[in-house]
């Protein structure tokens, strides 16, 4: 289910960064409609930003599957950016997405910063904050380029196609947390030959680049993919990995990217390996237990769970209870691909 | 006078079946046709109600009443069950199965009287049963995940099959899912958008490399969107058409389906048909989209607002269709989930209605 209503926040708070350094909170509040307005926004002193808010708002719904006229929510803003700014633009249309719980409720307001001239189409142009902190949501073109990316889903207007999907890193308790991969993918040009930089992955030492390629190279050789067809790059959330538990979520952003793999609501969550891909298969990988509680904790609702089928008999008692009552859903899968 | 009885008689117009039964669901037919073998009628009257006349006879109508002429099936169609991912599909195999005796109207008869418009084809249908297909997944009322296991991929079809047989009254002979891609190239479709988004800064200033790769996609373009003009009267009159013949059919499913248990959810149950009792009432009660008030005229813009909110509870209707489609399928623990949604839906539906009937958008904060 999306949001239903008796369970979703009624309270969501976003900052966002001014230009001169400090911070603004939006906060967005969830009330019966009542005949008035779906959004009604305000800002202290600025009733022309408070009408651009709203417009913002109004816009970023565009996009969204489901429509509800039953409730209105408020967004206010603690003050008043200038005339110029538009960092604010992100933080309130994720305030407007987690009143309605269409978003994860988070523990404290997330930084948010990023402007759009096409909020209609789901898109983020471009963030203006000059060095922002670490940890905070930017939107633009090398960081958060569209709304639906939040889960990792390829954006449907876009001419590069990429895609995320998640993987649980385990790094020895409390440092384990989950980390992306993203595949990027565009034609490559008629006649154009591909070569050994075709599946580009910036930032990775040669051997992992090399075990990138292997893996891609395999599945798309299961998909049939005859005579390549793109120039791919691959990007990972953190560095420093080890071990090859990333393969499947890799293997997986890459069907999203390249437009062959169902789509879920959220995201995809998956850990695996195989010395197969070309045949499609999931091997098990190490540190089951700690990998399940990560995923237990983390996961939220509309998200996809892939575990390798090895796995099955040996996961926790109730994890998958746990994980439908939280929306998501977990699979134990032998292969990649079609049933 | 005799005479002329049998002259007219004797030039009966002839009905053109062409692509009946491969690329056409059903044609528009005119009264005193044969009907060709294997086609059912449909007479539609100015209400709404339909009759079917079996195959291999006469289409004698009524006064006001119009013809339509079907062919069960069997049709094939590919569809994508998500914008993002268009090399992957469903492959459908659907019939107009043979009437159900328990029901005073077939679904597919509805349909045809409150959607048809000229010829039904099979493109156009196959486009319609997509796009309720990929709302419902959007919604998450469908689960169709990566990796679908084979519990997951019978949940699905069950639903599926429900959806069609409440929406559209075809029934799903076979659904399974297939590789599209010899026929859809997404790089293809990747380098049209780049050309697309290219184009779009500038206006009418086509470069020729762009047209060249026009060219090359070929069909891909034709799956960038394009901006189809709306027009304002007739979206508005299809709309209401819809909600004026399809409302009270849906309450009266909704009663015969859903036979709530305990005493909470059938005064929840009573509230709702309330409520689109009254929705019914608003619908066949809609002032005329062009007149502010008798003998004055609405401006444009505002016709356009009404139009909007029309197409808006259309919509709404569509997912109280597909709910209606979950309720049938539904067992007791899943209910109140159901109920709220059919809360939203209701609401959306008055909420439309409502903006519809007023003259001038008057709206507070």
């Amino acid at each position: 289910m999306t949001a239903p209503v008796s369970e979703a926040v009624s309270e969501a708070m976003f900052c966002s960064l001014l230009a001169d350094g400090s911070v603004v909170t939006v906060t967005a509040t969830r009330r019966a409609r009542g005949g008035r307005a779906d959004i009604k926004c305000s800002a202290p002193g600025a009733p022309a930003l408070a009408a651009r808010m709203q417009e913002v708002a109004r816009l970023a719904r565009h996009t969204e599957a489901r429509y509800d006229s039953r409730d209105q929510v408020v967004i206010s803003m603690d003050r008043a950016p200038g005339a110029q700014e538009r960092d604010w633009e992100l933080a309130v249309v994720l305030a407007d997405r987690a009143v309605r719980g269409l978003l994860p409720p988070a523990a404290v307001p997330q930084l948010a910063l990023g402007w759009s001239d096409g909020w209609h189409h789901g898109r983020i142009d471009g963030h203006d904050a000059g060095n922002p902190p670490a940890g905070a949501l930017l939107g633009g073109p090398q960081h958060l380029r569209h709304l639906g990316a939040l889960s990792g889903q390829p954006d449907v207007s876009a001419s590069v196609s990429s895609a995320r999907a998640w993987f649980p890193l385990h790094s020895g308790g409390i440092n384990d947390s989950l980390c992306w991969v993203e595949v990027s993918v565009y034609p490559l040009a008629a006649g154009e030959a591909p070569d050994d930089e075709a599946i580009a992955a910036p930032g990775l030492d040669s051997a992992r680049q090399h075990a990138v390629r292997q893996a891609l190279a395999g599945a798309r050789h299961f998909d049939g993919e005859a005579a390549p067809r793109w120039r791919t790059t691959v990007r990972f959330g953190q560095d420093g990995l080890h071990g090859n538990s990333y393969e499947l979520a890799l293997v997986l952003a890459d069907r999203l990217a390249r437009g062959r793999e169902f789509l879920p609501r959220g995201r995809i969550i998956a850990s695996g390996c195989s010395g197969a891909w070309h045949a499609g298969q999931v091997e098990g990988v190490e540190g089951l237990a700690p990998k399940c509680a990560l995923i237990a904790r983390e996961a939220s609702a509309g998200d996809r769970v892939l575990l390798p089928r090895a796995w099955e008999a040996d996961l926790p008692p109730g994890l998958r209870d746990a994980l439908r009552a939280k929306g998501a859903s977990l699979a134990c899968v032998e292969r990649i691909g079609l049933i | 006078m005799m005479f002329d009885l049998f002259k007219r008689m004797a030039r009966a117009p002839a009905f053109d079946a062409a692509g009946l039964g491969t690329e056409l669901l059903a044609r528009p037919i005119a009264p005193g046709c044969t009907l060709p073998s294997g086609a059912t009628g449909v007479a539609v009257d100015r209400s709404g109600r339909t009759r079917r006349i079996s195959a291999g006879g006469r289409m004698q109508l009524l006064d006001g009443e119009n013809g339509w002429c079907f062919h069960p099936g069997p049709y094939g169609c590919d569809l994508a069950p998500f914008a993002a991912a268009p090399e992957i599909g469903l492959r459908l195999h659907f019939a107009v199965d043979s009437p159900d005796p328990r029901v005073s109207q077939q679904r597919f008869d509805l349909f045809l009287a409150s959607e048809g418009a000229g010829d039904l084809s099979l493109a156009g249908f196959a486009a319609n049963i997509e796009a309720a297909l990929q709302r419902e997944l959007a919604q998450g009322n469908l689960d169709l995940p990566p990796c679908t296991t084979l519990d997951e991929w019978n949940a699905f079809r069950a639903g599926f099959n429900q959806l069609l047989y409440t929406r559209f009254g075809v029934t799903v002979d076979d659904c399974v899912p297939v590789d599209l891609r010899p026929g859809r190239d997404f790089a293809a479709l990747l380098r049209a958008r780049a050309v697309h988004d290219a184009d779009e800064p500038y206006i009418g200033a086509e470069t020729a490399p762009a047209a060249a790769a026009l060219e090359v996609a070929g069909a891909a373009v034709a799956a960038v969107p394009g901006r189809a003009r709306f027009d304002p009267a007739r979206e508005d009159a299809r709309a209401l058409r819809r909600l004026f013949l399809e409302l009270p059919c849906l309450m009266c499913r909704v009663r015969q389906a859903a036979l709530p248990s305990g005493q909470d959810l059938f005064r929840q149950q009573q509230a709702l048909l309330q409520r689109l009792d009254l929705v019914c009432l608003a619908a066949s009660t809609m002032p005329a989209l062009s007149l502010a008030a008798p003998g004055q005229p609405l401006a444009a813009s505002q016709q356009l607002r009404r139009a909007r909110h029309s197409v808006q509870a259309a919509a709404a209707l569509d997912e109280a269709w597909a709910l209606l489609a979950r309720f049938e399928l539904a067992e007791d623990r899943g209910l109140e989930a159901l109920f709220d949604d059919a809360d939203r839906i209701v609401a959306n539906l008055e909420h439309a209605t409502g903006e519809r009937k007023l003259a001038s958008a008057g709206e507070e904060a």
